[in-house]
């Protein structure tokens, strides 16, 4: 059984009358990188700012370590995070700035804040006031405060905003080296889901407050894979002709009006015959294949 | 809690604010050791404190002197007195260097929103509310005590016995004063924790003893009510009359007074920043 480092128990955050959290349960395992997809304002830095204890939820529970969230003490230095826009002391420099969180967590080796900034390419810029940083270079230098005091756990809320595409890309990688070789967990949220894709392992949509879907990335390329989508009345009896005369185990039972077959595309007619000789009454007869925006757009319409 | 006081002596040592109100209470202490008198700041800090010299004659040529060089050689041909008893009673004045370090301390960390990077990932808001109260004490004992030594050793050593009083007489004034100046902290901290940001912290903090002073005085002028209590313990007020030979029942109503402030203005403070969303 695996580690779990964050699970959350029905999540609510109200403000008057609008809901931003609504009994969000999700769980996180040692070793993810979770994606937070959602459109603006449907929930993820809400989530991400309750998790942090920014603000306090209007009810519900989480744990972190195993341990009551809110109440986190000496546990609280396995979290890194970088919350909204990344925020620093203006008139410091890059390093200094580093220093006093290095400081404030009691980091005594030093060399930590170099490793962090050269981690980010930041190295050459260490110097330079954070006042006078561009916008790629403030995100960059907030994920080397995340990453600073070797976390288990990073929170990165649209980590992405403000990169140019190569910076995108190293990012990406700096992400999944830290992932694979220090075993840290990530919490990543982003509303391309095409730059969580490339990343993570599990995802969670989110939408008006609500987790609609949490799906592996395994479970989220089957979805999104060139498929025939056959929609009849009786699931169990299609699936086992699909298995007698097509000879296949390649589909998913997605509901009990519906069967994707991942084989034997192009072949709609010949899967039809066979249903209709079986006496199986076709509700629906056709070939898919959607792109991840596609998938993630069809969810939310399904959600409204 | 010890982390995060260093590493704000870390941030505040490298940023000129600090030095900036060093400089300040050095000018102010030098034009008062130049001209003899204490300066004073609102509307009812010339207590009988200030300048104990009651001879009409004398008042009205110190008012009309031009120079500082004028109100000089005035005040000498007085004769003397406890100049530096007198600037202590003007203590009101380090209430706006006061404001400067509640902003360098916690008002620069909402408004740039780096509070988010401590609160999220380094300790809890128990241990950050009472890390920065205890720095801020820390920052204004010590710019007390600054204030009060450097001025009393530069009048000593410029002007001599005839302006000064005894070092522990200014040890005993500091000490006496420090319960009423932690309940002016402790209302500071209170506003920072409720307005955030350093514009609004700044807008309500700035005029808020002189709105104060004219509140009460408009109420009983138009109301013709004896305040006399309100004037005896107003804080201005009070400050100096501690520096002024107050009775003991005195000393210990403003201690009280002092504790009282202290504790109410941080319950508020600490309450009001346990449920304050962080934006």
């Amino acid at each position: 059984m695996k580690d779990i480092i964050l699970k959350t128990n029905h999540l609510t955050k109200k403000y008057k009358d609008f809901t931003a959290l609504d009994h969000v349960s999700i769980t996180i395992n040692k070793g993810d990188i979770y994606g937070l997809i959602g459109r603006n304002g449907a929930g993820k830095t809400t989530l991400m700012k309750v998790i942090t204890t920014l603000t306090n939820p209007t009810s519900g529970e989480f744990e972190l370590f195993g341990e009551g969230g809110q109440t986190l003490t000496e546990n609280k230095r396995r979290i890194g995070c970088l919350i909204e826009n990344p925020s620093f002391f203006p008139s410091l420099t890059a390093y200094e700035n580093l220093k006093y969180y290095a400081i404030q967590k009691g980091i005594v080796n030093l060399e930590q804040i170099k490793e962090s900034l050269k981690l980010v390419g930041l190295e050459d810029a260490k110097n330079k006031k954070f006042k006078n940083f561009s916008l790629g270079m403030k995100q960059r230098l907030g994920i080397a405060f995340a990453i600073l005091d070797h976390p288990d756990f990073i929170i990165l809320d649209e980590p992405i905003n403000g990169l140019d595409p190569i910076g995108i890309s190293d990012l990406r990688e700096t992400f999944k080296k830290l992932n694979e070789e220090k075993n840290i967990t990530i919490l990543i949220s982003s509303h391309i889901l095409s730059e969580l894709y490339a990343v993570a392992s599990r995802f969670c949509i989110i939408e008006n407050g609500h987790v609609i879907k949490e799906l592996s990335k395994e479970e989220l390329d089957i979805e999104c894979s060139k498929c025939i989508v056959i929609q009849t009345d009786n699931i169990k009896k299609t699936a086992a002709i699909l298995e007698k005369e097509f000879n296949t185990t390649n589909y998913k039972v997605i509901d009990k009006k519906e069967i994707r077959l991942y084989e034997f595309l192009n072949q709609t007619s010949k899967i039809s015959k066979a249903l209709t000789k079986n006496d199986i009454n076709i509700l629906g007869l056709y070939e898919t294949g959607i792109t991840l925006e596609e998938y993630f757009k069809s969810v939310i319409k399904e959600e409204n | 809690m010890l982390n995060m006081i260093k590493s704000d002596f870390y941030r505040i040592l490298k940023g000129k604010a600090i030095y900036i109100a060093l400089f300040i209470i050095i000018g102010l202490s030098l034009v008062s050791v130049i001209g003899l008198t204490p300066g004073h700041i609102g509307m009812t800090s010339m207590s009988n404190s200030t300048i104990d010299i009651n001879d009409a004659e004398f008042m009205e040529k110190l008012s009309e002197a031009n120079s500082l060089k004028d109100i000089r050689d005035l005040m000498k041909s007085s004769g003397g007195y406890e100049l530096d008893q007198a600037v202590l009673g003007t203590n009101m004045n380090l209430y706006y260097i006061f404001i400067v370090v509640v902003v360098i301390v916690l008002c620069t960390d909402f408004s740039n929103k780096s509070i988010k990077n401590t609160l999220s990932s380094a300790i809890s808001r128990n241990k950050y509310y009472w890390s920065k109260a205890i720095l801020i004490f820390l920052i204004c004992t010590f710019l007390v005590l600054f204030n009060n030594y450097f001025f009393y050793f530069t009048n000593l050593f410029v002007n001599g016995r005839n302006f000064s009083s005894s070092i522990s007489d200014i040890f005993k004034t500091t000490i006496i004063q420090l319960p009423l100046i932690y309940g002016i902290i402790s209302l500071l901290i209170c506003f920072a924790f409720l307005f955030k940001k350093t514009a609004s912290f700044n807008t309500i903090s700035i005029p808020f003893i002189i709105i104060v002073q004219l509140i009460v005085l408009g109420i009983t002028n138009l109301f013709r009510i004896k305040a006399d209590w309100f004037y005896q313990y107003e804080i201005q007020n009070a400050l100096g009359n501690l520096a002024n030979s107050p009775t003991n029942q005195y000393i210990l109503n403003c201690t009280l007074l002092g504790i009282f402030y202290l504790i109410l203005f941080n319950i508020i403070g600490y309450f009001v920043f346990r449920r304050t969303e962080i934006k």
